[in-house]
């Protein structure tokens, strides 16, 4: 099998790994399990070459065409917009961008926001752009880990970042005031995939199509 | 303080083999381009902002360095140049009869880094048709185009090609409220079918326009598409659209280029901006379209000429890369003769070297004397083929690799070089 009627595929270490993995046996394509993909970060069976990425690096795969097709968080590409087509909702690693304050906090409905809110996140992007949609002006902190720690310490009045079932908001002690956003894992697909190699990738993106929904 | 010797951000120097690949593409694209009758036009980097205001979108026009020039007039470096040639065909050649064939080359400046590679500036060449309407034009300008692809040395490339009136017939024709439409618009301008679906799931009329703008990105293939799509619309933009598709399309055949022709239904692209045929070029395995046009029939009317336009531009950037990635990357051309001297050798030296120039070889002399050995070691660093030693006016010493030097008189070693003899 060549390189040319292989299709490649991105996947994202992380919280997405084991969701896409399944997604991937699923479909029939591939059955990988962690550690080996883990050891190898690229392997390849039969029509596709998987690719083991950080989920943030996943568009930077498939933008450039290094990956026919990518799955990762919507969450991400939220801050990294690009030029590939987001074609398929996987619904499977459900979570919420939420803004969380400290519980002691008196900040809670857009009334109590003082005039400029200063906000950690490791989302500046959409964070930005969602207080201004509702004329708040914001200070965006960027960090890269670690951001409960910034409210405690006096750093920022509350922070921006991502949550699945709350508990790490929970055991430091921080309340969710507003959500951002729901995400899910999507499906990705580079811009001139689908047009320079158009059977190979779409067969492999309708048998993923199709797997994802008999799971969800 | 140290000067910024990388230049600045966003902006990048080509070293002599990235120039020179830049450069032999750029004159290929123009030598195509003028064998199809198009004639070469240079406009300035600059232009009055009001100008572009009337052709370029908002998205387009924030992206711009702007600066005010002595006389207080708002100004921009071009960040594309079809809006200048649009302004020429409408000022300065107001008199030339229609229909118009131009070409361009030059580099186009965005204050956006873009996604690849950080660049600010770029080189595009491009070709336009402005003054013919119909399919015979548009396939005229999509076989140019892919005529330009392949004499830039670029093999196995494919084109698509789209039609702007599909997707506005369409529109047209989905029952959706008006904010509706224009989320609608948004999520297909972001690539975003996920949105769109949702979208579209939420209104409870289906048509069959809403399944298929579904299906957008799989609306691609040969011919048959054409009847698979006609078999679902139920709109006259939309359907006149597919016919000119099917026109276009035999008239690329007869052109001789059917085998890379695409057609492709659910092109994405600025649609407030092409009225008609769309496409784009792809080389092999280059994550993005290489070439891009189409027939933007409302602009030149902006400039007080109303005329029909169809044309494209080539990025120039990506072409040379291709080129540098392929199987057999272009090499810088070599220094055939590296001329040194030594004591009353200067004149001989120089005479030698401007007759093999005469003869159109590259040919470098040295700028001091040296001695046989250090000679040797010059013509090693300046990479030629040859190596002319002269020392006096009667004879000079010749050395090429993997012969003995000899020592011959220099018109014999001129013609022997011209001759391409060693």
């Amino acid at each position: 099998m060549t390189r040319d009627d292989q299709v490649s595929i991105a996947i994202p270490t992380g919280a997405l790994l084991n969701g896409a993995l399944s997604l991937l046996a699923a479909s029939g394509l591939a059955r990988l399990t962690a550690e080996e993909l883990g050891r190898q970060l690229l392997l390849e069976r039969g029509e596709v070459r998987v690719i083991l990425v950080r989920p943030s690096d996943v568009p930077a795969y498939v933008d450039h065409g290094a990956a026919d097709l990518g799955i990762v968080g919507k969450d991400i590409l939220w801050e990294t917009p690009g030029s590939h087509y987001e074609l398929v909702d996987l619904r499977f690693g459900d979570c919420r961008l939420v803004l969380a304050v400290p519980d002691s906090s008196t900040v809670d409905g857009p009334d109590t926001w003082p005039p400029l809110m200063r906000v950690a996140t490791k989302y500046p992007r959409t964070s930005s752009a969602w207080f201004e949609a509702r004329g708040q002006a914001v200070e965006v902190v960027r960090l890269h880990g670690s951001v409960e720690l910034a409210p405690q310490v006096g750093l920022v009045d509350g922070i921006v970042d991502l949550t699945a079932t709350g508990r790490t908001l929970r055991e430091n002690k921080l309340r969710i005031t507003a959500v951002l956003g729901s995400s899910t894992a999507r499906l990705i697909a580079n811009q001139a995939s689908l047009k320079t190699r158009s059977s190979a990738v779409q067969s492999v993106l309708s048998r993923l199509r199709e797997a994802s929904g008999r799971a969800g | 303080v140290t000067p910024q010797l990388g230049g600045v951000p966003g902006f990048r120097d080509l070293l002599p083999l990235e120039a020179e690949i830049l450069r032999e593409a750029q004159e290929s694209l123009l030598a195509e381009m003028r064998r199809w009758g198009y004639r070469h036009v240079i406009t300035p980097l600059v232009e009055n902002m009001d100008v572009l205001d009337l052709g370029l979108g908002i998205e387009q026009r924030r992206r711009l360095f702007k600066f005010t020039d002595g006389r207080g007039d708002v100004v921009a470096l071009v960040g594309e140049r079809t809006v200048p040639v649009a302004r020429l065909v409408a000022g300065k050649l107001r008199a030339a009869a229609l229909p118009l064939r131009l070409c361009y080359a030059g580099p186009v400046l965005s204050t956006d880094e873009g996604r690849f590679q950080q660049r600010r500036e770029t080189y595009q060449v491009g070709a336009e048709l402005v003054g013919a309407s119909g399919p015979v034009a548009d396939a005229e300008v999509i076989a140019l185009a892919a005529r330009c692809m392949e004499a830039t040395g670029i093999r196995r490339y494919q084109i698509d090609v789209g039609h702007a009136e599909f997707f506005h017939g369409i529109m047209d024709a989905v029952k959706l409220p008006d904010e509706v439409k224009s989320a609608v618009r948004a999520a297909l301008a972001a690539r975003d079918f996920v949105a769109l679906e949702s979208l579209l799931e939420g209104t409870p009329l289906k048509s069959a326009e809403h399944e298929l703008l579904l299906r957008f990105p799989a609306l691609r293939g040969g011919p048959e598409i054409l009847a698979a799509a006609g078999g679902l619309v139920r709109n006259r933009r939309s359907e006149a659209a597919l016919s000119e598709l099917a026109q276009v399309r035999d008239l690329l055949v007869a052109h001789g280029i059917g085998d890379v022709v695409n057609l492709d239904l659910g092109a994405i692209r600025d649609f407030d901006y092409y009225t008609g045929v769309i496409f784009e070029g792809y080389g092999p395995d280059f994550g993005r379209p290489v070439a891009q046009g189409g027939r933007y029939d409302s602009l030149l009317s902006r400039f007080g000429r109303p005329a029909p336009a169809t044309g494209f531009m080539v990025q120039l950037d990506l072409v040379s890369e291709m080129l540098t990635r392929s199987a057999r990357p272009p090499a810088l051309p070599r220094i055939d003769a590296a001329v040194a001297w030594t004591g009353s050798g200067l004149d001989t030296a120089l005479r030698l070297g401007s007759t093999l120039r005469l003869f159109g070889m590259r040919a470098v002399v040295d700028t001091e004397s040296r001695g046989v050995a250090e000679a040797k070691a010059w013509w090693h660093a300046v990479g030629a083929a040859n190596l002319i030693h002269c020392r006096s006016k009667a004879v000079v010493s010749w050395s090429t690799q993997g012969q003995r030097t000899r020592s011959l008189p220099p018109e014999q070693v001129a013609a022997r070089l011209a001759g391409g003899l060693s």
